[in-house]
């Protein structure tokens, strides 16, 4: 039985206008927030979600019937269909958290993490990567910082179609509630941004692999301790503080049969590591550019073995 | 765990309340650092971290809780 108390987010996949999903949450029958996520009217979008943000649904939905704007359509038609569906359960409540799950198996992947805004570094990156015979390449949050490179960091990894992992920061600017000392940002990139998932699931040979930010993961409305990966996730940030606290490892093994990933991935503490624990692997991602050049991980299957291996590009 | 618990005599279930914690969730692991602990299965008896890797026998456990017991109701 859900909650009703509790804030419910929803996604809805529209057809016929310009935003490819609208988002939104309700809470005993208010709608709390809403998002018309990757087009459209961005101004009219968001002055509409400030009118009737807070308000009863009952109330919303007599506003929403009757306005076509193309193909027999409106964005707020396509609300109404959204809202009504969450009402009578057609639509469930979204997860808390976004997964890609990588459809094709994978031998050598490049790992890129901590890029901050750096699309100069990331360039340069991809350049040199492209000798390492990889069959993928994913990018860990953060994505974004304080830079003034962004806008056109988000550009390349879309261009490029790299599966790429919000981190914390990312997921403040997506929402528009980024700290003050950040850059601006458009609202079309920040839309761009809240489209992409949170955790990277992926097959290496017999193993499976997940890729996630941080801790960050676990605030997030809705969050359960038993959605997919959120073992693996509860396991690296609560128990052992981001493979930091080895004595505490002898527990984790003790929960690692329960574990669905082989491979652990994670970005937050800005180091480099590997562990190798009852027979899981456990990776922290550094940044991309650091004093001594930039850096990225080559992550192997060979023949049921993982090997991982930081690669620094001098410049 | 709890199923050692679960068969303790009457008279010691009446003198104690139990809590497992589930070391899948956010509060079990933040218990289990609270608690200090390193491995699993853990046993705390009053906050107190008592036994770890192991289900200690009934009549050790029996005895750890009675003592403990009488301890806190000297004199009462």
């Amino acid at each position: 039985m859900t909650d009703k108390k509790k804030s419910q987010r929803f996604v809805f996949q529209t057809r016929g206008i310009c935003p490819p999903e609208i988002h939104f949450q309700l809470r005993q029958g208010l709608l709390e927030d809403i998002r018309f996520v990757g087009g459209g009217c961005t101004g009219n979008a968001q002055l509409v979600a400030r009118l009737l943000k807070g308000r009863p649904l009952e109330e919303v939905l007599q506003y929403l019937d009757g306005i076509d704007c193309r193909n027999g359509t409106s964005c707020p038609h396509q609300l109404n269909l959204a809202l009504r569906a969450a009402e009578d359960g057609r639509l469930a409540p979204a997860d808390s958290f976004r997964i890609y799950y990588d459809p094709q198996p994978r031998h050598r992947i490049g790992l890129i993490a901590g890029l901050e805004g750096d699309s100069q570094a990331l360039e340069t990156l991809l350049e040199k990567m492209a000798d390492a015979a990889l069959d993928a390449i994913y990018c860990l949050g953060n994505l974004t910082g304080k830079s003034l490179q962004n806008k056109q960091l988000v550009r390349l990894i879309r261009k490029q179609e790299i599966p790429a992992i919000l981190g914390e920061t990312d997921w403040q600017f997506a929402r528009g509630k980024e700290a003050e000392d950040l850059p601006l940002l458009d609202q079309n990139v920040r839309d761009w941004l809240i489209r992409f998932p949170h955790v990277v699931s992926f097959g290496m040979e017999t193993k499976k692999g997940m890729a996630f930010f941080g801790d960050y993961i676990q605030k997030l409305p809705g969050y359960s301790d038993f959605e997919p990966f959120a073992l693996e996730m509860n396991m690296v940030c609560g128990l052992t503080n981001f493979m930091q606290e080895q004595a505490v490892f002898p527990a984790l093994e003790a929960m690692i049969p329960q574990f669905e990933a082989d491979i652990i991935l994670f970005s937050q503490i800005n180091r480099w590591g590997h562990w190798h624990v009852a027979g899981k692997d456990f990776i922290s991602l550094g940044p991309a550019a650091e004093p001594e050049g930039l850096s990225w991980g080559l992550l192997e299957a060979d023949s049921g073995e993982i090997r991982f291996e930081r690669m620094v590009i001098d410049l | 765990m709890a199923e050692s618990v679960k068969v303790l005599p009457e008279e010691i279930q009446d003198i104690i309340n139990v809590h497992e914690w589930d070391m899948r969730t956010r509060e079990g692991v933040q218990r289990f650092r609270e608690l200090k602990a390193k491995s699993l299965p853990s046993v705390a008896l009053d906050g107190e971290l008592v036994w770890e890797s192991l289900i200690p026998m009934q009549e050790e456990l029996i005895a750890e809780i009675r003592q403990r017991f009488e301890e806190k109701n000297q004199g009462v």
